[in-house]
């Protein structure tokens, strides 16, 4: 749910939508993916004309590499998001348990020294 | 909860509406591109005077507009089913209540450790209180703990109820003579409106 702004803050204001379908602000990595994805689609569109002067077919190389580019940016960001989100799930829960069980038998810490103890 | 003139999902509660998230920002980007692409086709139809009347065939665009759709098919449908399983996951579930659906409230059971029996009404909107939500508020809540998996058993006395927690990822229909069941698992503390 959108928090309501605090007052005396400028209010966000309704989110900017690409084609009124694509929230580039709140959904990660879509703003990367779409200015990577214009980037490579001038790159692609302006080479491909500087080396043929076909106009027509530059254009349909440029849109081909717009969409090329923001797919493969999208996946390869999407990717290393869901890996750190998994990350950050390990950490939470790591802490969670070495907070809950400080001092007892199940302590994380506790564990690990018994274990390298053990070892000697 | 939800907020006026929204259109997008409620900020997710439970690990599988964080999947139902992704899954949707990965699918509305592939209908995003495909929109494109579809704009710039339709531009390029408008705008220009070539005309060929006496096309026999078109092998290559026939090939690449029949594998390149069955591609993104199987793009969008692999995470689809990943998340359709997991849904479905045994996770051995801590606490089971009971809701039965009537017209017009639900009444939940507890009945795990002592018999604990009530009903919800929504509270009509000429007696809310400033603040409160039209439509949304009830007189008794229902309160489960959280980062534990709840098992939801969904019933009806009457006719046909559907039981929706949008913020968990859930709807479960409520049908007479039928014992539907759901799980669900909070992460975080808070108030989750449904209908």
């Amino acid at each position: 749910m959108a928090a309501a702004p605090e007052p005396g803050e400028p209010g966000k204001g309704k989110p900017f939508k690409l084609l009124g379908i694509l929230d580039v602000e709140n959904i990660p990595c879509a703003w990367d993916s779409i200015l990577y994805g214009s980037l490579g689609s001038v790159v692609a569109g302006l080479g491909h004309f500087l080396l043929t002067s076909r106009i027509r077919r530059s254009c349909e190389v440029g849109v081909g590499g717009f969409i090329m580019v923001t797919l493969g940016c999208w996946f390869h960001c999407r990717y290393n998001y869901a890996k750190l989100r998994i990350q950050e799930r390990l950490a939470r829960e790591g802490i969670k348990n070495k907070i809950f069980y400080e001092s007892t038998h199940l302590d994380p810490a506790r564990k690990q020294t018994n274990g390298g103890s053990s070892s000697n | 909860m939800a907020y006026p003139m929204q259109l997008g999902f409620q900020d997710a509660t439970s690990p599988i509406m964080e999947e139902l998230l992704h899954f949707h920002d990965h699918t509305l980007m592939i209908v995003f591109l495909i929109s494109s692409l579809v704009l710039y086709i339709i531009s390029l139809m408008l705008t220009t005077k070539l005309t060929h009347t006496s096309t026999m065939d078109a092998q290559e665009i026939e090939t690449i507009w029949t594998i390149l759709p069955a591609i993104i098919l199987i793009l969008i449908a692999l995470p689809s089913l990943r998340i359709l399983y997991m849904m479905d996951e045994i996770n051995n579930p801590s606490l089971t209540v009971k809701t039965m659906g009537h017209q017009w409230y639900w009444s939940y059971e507890y009945t795990d450790y002592e018999d604990l029996n009530f009903d919800s009404y929504m509270i009509p909107t000429s007696e809310l209180k400033p603040g409160e939500l039209r439509l949304l508020e009830v007189d008794n809540r229902v309160v489960l703990p959280m980062e534990m998996t709840i098992r939801m058993l969904i019933s009806s006395e009457d006719v046909l109820h559907s039981w929706a927690v949008p913020s968990l990822g859930l709807k479960t229909d409520a049908i007479p003579g039928r014992l539907n069941q759901t799980t669900l698992m909070s992460t975080r503390p808070g108030l989750y409106y449904g209908q």
